[in-house]
């Protein structure tokens, strides 16, 4: 019996002196593996590596049309990693499962300190009731339109500053006959998410919510969907009515289309079929007010599981994936917006015309942002389950833009509603 | 008996079940009812798998009907940035060890279901078919619990367990239907010879099941090789992925690459298309016409 | 051959074993979380509700009967098309003639792709400008810009025929393994009698076939009942809805919603449709009672 308990006890105090000794092991799970970005991080944490030999960090490639049901199973059987990429649209979720280790104290006694963009810091706050910081922000975004500014030169098209405009240049630019078209109208999955954007840019409408109403269900946001519902099939193909992100940009990329709305998370995809001399972005135009407004998109960013047993070498790799150096390179690899204001000064930016142009629409004092209500736990259900199929019956003239946006602002209401009683 | 079947087994080209064929003679009628539908149907079939290998080898952004000039790139991209190579030998292992276990339980099984009557068989019988009722993802999350707590997360054999899992139940009815086409009479003689049952099981009845061996080994072994869902969810280590993993990394938000898709697919079902080529001519007849009269 | 032994249940202990362990309590779990509200993002309103989520379904969701609809119509001309297009093709590559291995690992082939490759191959094939009516339209043959997956006239067929070339081979191959027990006497007799080739087809070949037939379409029928992958990716139930099938319709409310609780409800929904039409159609069907 003697023997056996030394025998344990021997067990116990090599492991516990392995755990001090070797070197700690984090997980890290990248919310959009693939071959984009795979290579980024790999970069990155050879470099991290590199610096705190203590620390091994495991990369695992999450495919992102799977992301959220992998965080929610992983939530659900406690086996969430140490650290994990998230973006604003599902970050309420993470929180809402207490998933998420708050970093605001972090944060302030680090070397970021002061370093990332207010803007941003405010958007993933938005996203928690406690209004803490659940998410390094480490990448801005925008929505823009991707243009052929080949073809646009070549029929001498100017470039459209408004929703008109862009709806005459797309007629000019489709010939049914060759298969070529305008647009493409992102129909399917994703489509309201993208639909909002545009019809604040159009409304120029400042607030999401009116004195705890949804301002979605406003006229000048229906004018903008009848706009684009009626240049369905005119100035686009048929197909768009059940586009999502693949099949729009196959289209664009295929030569189809000479406008597509998304956002510089694309630029990658988009430069590497076309090239930078056939494509060009520019920002959602603008409606009859002439005001810039912009419905901000998601934004990206590194957050530190609950479960972790590792939260201070976690946040060391946070604070290292958000630093000056990897946040521009990761950022300067996919042509989004550096959180880190350190960036801001650096040459790639001024090569690529997407984030400059993007960077100009964010620091213009006369752009007004019109955050959408991530925060809302059932904002993902509402404009995805609830109303895509809804879109695309107004795209196939089942059902009046109006009638649409009233549904949704419902929804949208009752949701704010609810919200605003638990806080 | 035991002999004189296994003679008969030897894969020559075997007598059509359709049989008094005019020898010499040229049949019209084999045009139409034979090359016509095969050679549409082979039309419809390869279509797909012609455009995959055009996006597989044609540089991004061309649009030619032909792959040219011809790229190998997609292939380096899905070999070495995604890292197939590894996906392909789990995915390996994974579908071989589902095709074993999956296939030896369900000849148990079937064996049990087609030969013996016994109580509870019916219960058992709608038991399989209600674990087909249920869509996996409505049960990833308690499944997932249950592989945690017996230590089976990212772990290939807890991949195989899960595979096999899910796809015995099937696999195991399929199976008492082909047992059951096996003429009872066959064993009974070998028994009869003197061999115990497990003799008389694998002397007659087994060298009968080859075809029946091939079609349900086959679809275990697709099954595992093309699981998604589990391959994501029971792994959480970027060495435990499968091919299903990777693939779907080329169709992502800011990651949609066709080409690499395309080359990734190749590299998926090149494999799987020439083991098929190889095990096809086990789909013929084990059993002459003598044998059964036995 | 039919004594009393132990030797059945020990040939199923295994399959038992798996069962036991890794399927009743996950769909125990499903028909608990069914009478529960349970919206993970959402904790504070999760608790027992009873049959208040059935209530819902049945009532006050149409999504729910337009989807079920959809299903019906989906499993039918789906396992009905796969079988005929199936026993087809086993009849013909059962024939001897030169290239046979060929032809057959051939048409066999699309059986071994996955849900993802044949989701992706199909969408750029359906695709207005990376696709086959792209290319037909420049040879002259139909219209530029036509979108089978955009139109909602031919969503349907569209995503049947991607479906049909998946699934066709299922049929062909454990027809074809069940062709191969078919004794030769069986025809010769038929032959002797005079019976010609559709004769012979009816009286010996589509009798010894039924057992399988029975066997396949069921766990076909289910299995495309279930089946969510391939819809999911190419069409996402839609346009408007025109598309969904139930068990996708549980996709989005568990999975995208994360409305658990109704999710199970509706998954326990298309549990019993399953059940109550497996035992009928085996019932209909004497599986099983051949002598």
């Amino acid at each position: 019996m003697k023997r056996l308990l030394v025998a344990l006890a021997l067990v116990l105090s090599a492991c516990s002196a392995g755990g001090q000794d070797g070197p700690t092991t984090i997980t890290f799970w990248d919310n959009n593996g693939g071959p984009g970005r795979t290579p980024i991080y790999e970069e990155l944490i050879k470099r991290f590596e590199a610096a705190n030999p203590n620390i091994k960090v495991e990369y695992v490639g999450i495919p992102s049309s799977s992301v959220q049901q992998k965080y929610d199973t992983a939530i659900a059987g406690g086996s969430t990693p140490d650290v994990g990429g998230v973006t604003t649209s599902y970050l309420a979720h993470l929180v809402g499962q207490d998933a998420l280790e708050p970093l605001d104290e972090r944060l302030e006694s680090g070397p970021l300190k002061g370093k990332l963009l207010p803007g941003l810091l405010e958007t993933v706050r938005q996203t928690a009731m406690d209004g803490k910081l659940y998410a390094a922000p480490a990448s801005g975004n925008l929505d823009v339109i991707w243009y052929r500014s080949d073809l646009f030169a070549e029929q001498k098209i100017a470039v459209p500053d408004t929703w008109d405009q862009l709806v005459d240049a797309a007629a000019k630019l489709t010939k049914p006959a060759d298969n070529k078209y305008g647009f493409t109208i992102r129909g399917g999955a994703g489509s309201v998410f993208q639909l909002l954007a545009e019809a604040y840019s159009y409304s120029g409408v400042d607030k999401f919510y009116d004195g705890g109403k949804s301002t979605v269900s406003d006229p000048r946001n229906a004018e903008l969907v009848s706009k684009i519902a009626g240049i369905y099939k005119k100035s686009t193909p048929e197909a768009d009515v059940n586009n999502n992100y693949t099949q729009m940009v196959a289209q664009f990329t295929g030569g189809t289309v000479a406008m597509m709305h998304h956002n510089l998370g694309s630029t990658a995809d988009v430069m590497k079929a076309l090239g930078a001399q056939k494509v060009s972005a520019m920002p959602l135009p603008k409606g009859p007010s002439g005001k810039r407004t912009v419905v901000p998109n998601p934004t990206d960013g590194f957050a530190v599981f609950k479960g972790s047993k590792n939260p201070d070498a976690s946040w060391k790799f946070v604070e290292f994936l958000t630093s000056a150096e990897s946040n521009g390179y990761w950022n300067e690899k996919v042509g989004q917006i550096p959180a880190n204001t350190d960036v801001r000064g650096a040459e790639w930016i001024q090569k690529n015309p997407a984030v400059k142009m993007a960077l100009g629409v964010l620091e213009d004092p006369a752009t007004m942002l019109v955050p959408a209500p991530v925060y809302l736990p059932e904002y993902s259900s509402i404009t995805k389950t609830d109303t895509e199929p809804l879109y695309q019956k107004v795209l196939l003239g089942q059902m009046s833009a109006q009638q649409f946006l009233d549904e949704l602002a419902a929804k949208l209401t009752t949701a704010q509603q609810e919200w605003e009683k638990r806080k | 008996m035991t002999q004189t079947l296994s003679r008969q087994e030897t894969p020559v080209s075997p007598p059509p079940p359709a049989p008094p064929r005019r020898k010499k003679h040229r049949d019209p009628s084999r045009f139409f009812r034979l090359y016509l539908p095969l050679v549409l149907y082979l039309l419809f079939t390869l279509i797909p798998f012609y455009w995959m290998l055009v996006f597989a080898f044609r540089p991004a952004g061309e649009t030619t009907l032909l792959p040219w000039p011809i790229t190998f790139e997609h292939f380096d991209t899905v070999w070495n940035d995604i890292g197939f190579g590894l996906f392909f030998q789990n995915s390996l292992l994974i579908a071989l060890g589902t095709l074993v276990t999956v296939t030896v339980f369900a000849v148990m099984g079937g064996y049990a279901l087609a030969r013996f009557k016994f109580r509870g068989q019916r219960v058992f019988l709608l038991a399989l078919l209600c674990t087909q009722f249920i869509p996996g993802a409505m049960m990833l999350i308690p499944l997932f619990v249950i592989f945690k707590n017996v230590g089976l997360l990212n772990s290939l054999t807890g991949l195989i367990i899960a595979d096999t899992a899910f796809q015995l139940p099937l696999a195991l009815i399929l199976m008492s239907g082909f047992v059951r086409n096996v003429p009872v009479e066959l064993e009974e003689a070998a028994m009869v010879d003197g061999c115990s049952r497990l003799r008389a099981f694998f002397a007659v009845t087994l060298p009968q099941l080859r075809p029946a061996l091939v079609a349900v080994g086959s679809f275990a072994f697709i099954g595992a090789w093309n699981n998604f869902l589990f391959a994501l969810m029971f792994a959480s280590r970027q060495d435990k992925f499968t091919l299903p993993v990777g693939l779907s990394y080329a169709l992502g938000e800011f990651n949609t690459d066709f080409g690499a898709l395309a080359a990734g697919g190749v590299v998926a079902a090149v494999p799987v298309v020439l083991v098929f080529a190889v095990v096809q001519r086990f789909l013929v007849q084990g059993l002459s016409a003598g044998a059964v009269k036995g | 051959m039919r004594t009393r032994t132990w030797a059945p249940y020990v040939l199923i202990a295994p399959t038992l074993l798996l069962m036991a362990v890794f399927l009743v309590y996950p769909i125990a779990s499903v028909g608990w979380f069914s009478l529960r509200q349970h919206t993970v993002t959402q904790p504070w309103k999760n608790g027992f509700i009873g049959f208040e989520n059935f209530r819902r379904m049945l009532f006050d969701d149409p999504l729910f009967w337009q989807s079920l609809l959809f299903s019906a119509k989906w499993v039918v001309v789906e396992v009905g098309l796969q079988l005929v297009l199936g026993l087809v093709l086993a009849l013909i590559v059962n024939e001897t003639f030169v290239g046979r291995a060929m032809a057959r690992s051939l048409v066999f082939s699309p059986w071994a792709v996955s849900g993802v490759l044949t989701t992706g191959i199909w969408i750029l094939l359906y695709n207005p400008s990376t696709g086959i009516f792209q290319q037909l339209a420049q040879w002259g043959i139909g219209d530029p810009g036509t979108s089978v997956l955009g139109d909602p006239a031919t969503v349907f067929p569209a995503t049947v025929v991607t479906e049909l070339w998946r699934g066709v081979p299922f049929f062909a191959i454990l027809l074809l393994a069940d062709l191969q027990t078919i004794p030769n006497d069986l025809y010769e007799a038929a032959s002797v009698d005079g019976a010609g080739r559709w004769r012979r087809f009816v009286s010996v070949t589509l009798p010894h076939l039924r057992d399988a037939i029975v066997l396949s379409t069921l766990l076909r029928a289910v299995w495309e009942f279930n089946n969510v992958d391939l819809i999911y990716t190419l069409t996402g139930g839609g346009p408007a809805n025109q598309t969904t099938t139930l068990p996708l319709y549980v996709a989005r409310k568990a999975v995208d919603s994360h409305d658990f609780g109704y999710g199970s409800a509706l998954t326990m929904a298309g549990f019993v449709i399953l059940l109550f039409f497996s035992v009928l159609y085996l019932r209909l069907s004497k599986f099983g009672s051949r002598a």
